[in-house]
């Protein structure tokens, strides 16, 4: 197998800030090498000026997201063989985000909208009530079960053209997480997380153009959350209750 | 616009594309038929005027269009004309009244 490797790659990585350039590295090619080992290689052996996030480098801290080749993934876990056009890799910082630095990327705004989509879970029992017993097969726990998984990366953010249209938007993250909420049978201020994430900032902008749920790591379904919000938001509207 | 209103919008766009997908596949049918069997202008019009049905049937039509041809329109200009506000939903309720009158007529010309 690794006769069969080219001998080198031609790494084209994001540099500087808004108004930067690519810059060209030619780094050696390994077998099983990830995006990430690319980056880490450049930066160990080429240029320690590089700037570049990661923690966990097994797919569960969701902090190395970047574009790779035009695609939003995690670099961790995206081999280069899976990726690669011919010999040549491009790698940027997430798109949607102001860029800090090189591959790193402002996330506040990101994770700000979570917050704004009332992302924090409310619990409505006190230390004397008995714990809350949820079946998991029941229907709430099933579709909270469906989103609960987010590792928070940005990848789909990255991957959303209505957050680039509209840069209101909460995002197919924050709005997945409102999603598992209003499913927490534990939870309280529902209706209040309905407000939150109703109209032109919320889940009423997405047009289900499922790049969210293509791109996402972990093979959620942001858009069947979002689809769960318009359709709660539109009963407790016809209902009176919002 | 409140939230609220935003949710009925949607509520609006997605009741009238219901309507819109029996209306359209209607339509087609209707249009295939009468242009397969070879009838003229006057021979449609013969067929169509003074029937309460088609009138109803194209008024719904109309009416459908109207509603949901502005909303999508609306996220349109928000998103890529950056076109947001009171303005953009006046200039797109006379946009509404536009394929109204426009829709109308034409109903009105066919079938009354």
């Amino acid at each position: 197998m690794a006769t069969t490797l080219k001998v080198s790659l031609k790494v084209s990585v994001w540099r500087g800030g808004k108004d930067g350039a690519f810059q060209v590295f030619e780094v050696p090619r390994e077998a099983s090498q990830t995006i990430l080992d690319v980056v880490t290689h450049i930066q160990r052996a080429l240029d320690p000026t590089l700037a570049y996030r990661f923690a966990c480098r097994v797919g569960m801290c969701g902090s190395c997201a970047m574009m790779v080749n035009g695609v939003p993934r995690w670099t961790c876990r995206t081999h280069v063989d899976k990726v690669v056009a011919g010999d040549a890799l491009e790698i940027g910082p997430l798109r949607n985000l102001p860029v800090i630095r090189d591959l790193v990327t402002d996330m506040r705004e990101f994770f700000d909208k979570w917050a704004r989509a009332k992302g924090e879970f409310r619990g409505g029992a006190t230390r004397e009530d008995d714990f809350a017993r949820v079946r998991p097969d029941s229907p709430p726990r099933v579709q909270a079960d469906a989103g609960i998984e987010c590792i928070g990366c940005g990848v789909c953010y990255a991957a959303c053209d209505v957050v680039t249209w509209n840069p209101d938007y909460l995002g197919p993250a924050a709005l997945n997480r409102a999603w598992t909420l209003i499913n927490d049978v534990r939870g309280k201020e529902n209706l209040e997380r309905l407000r939150a994430v109703a109209g032109d900032a919320g889940c009423h902008a997405c047009h289900s153009h499922v790049s969210c749920t293509e791109r996402c790591p972990k093979h959620l379904s942001p858009t069947a959350a979002i689809a769960g919000l318009k359709r709660e938001v539109a009963k407790a509207v016809l209902h009176g209750d919002l | 616009m409140s939230f609220r209103g935003e949710a009925r919008l949607w509520i609006a766009q997605r009741a009238s594309a219901a309507v819109l997908a029996l209306c359209v596949s209607v339509h087609l049918v209707t249009i295939v038929y009468a242009v397969r069997s070879g009838l003229s202008a006057a021979e449609i019009l013969e067929r169509t005027r003074g029937s309460a049905a088609w009138f109803g049937f194209y008024s719904l039509f109309v009416l459908a269009v109207t509603v949901h041809a502005p909303i999508g329109l609306r996220s349109v200009l928000g998103e890529w004309a950056g076109w947001r506000g009171r303005s953009r939903d006046f200039a797109l309720l006379l946009f509404a009244a536009l394929l109204a009158w426009l829709g109308m007529r034409a109903v009105l010309g066919v079938f009354a």
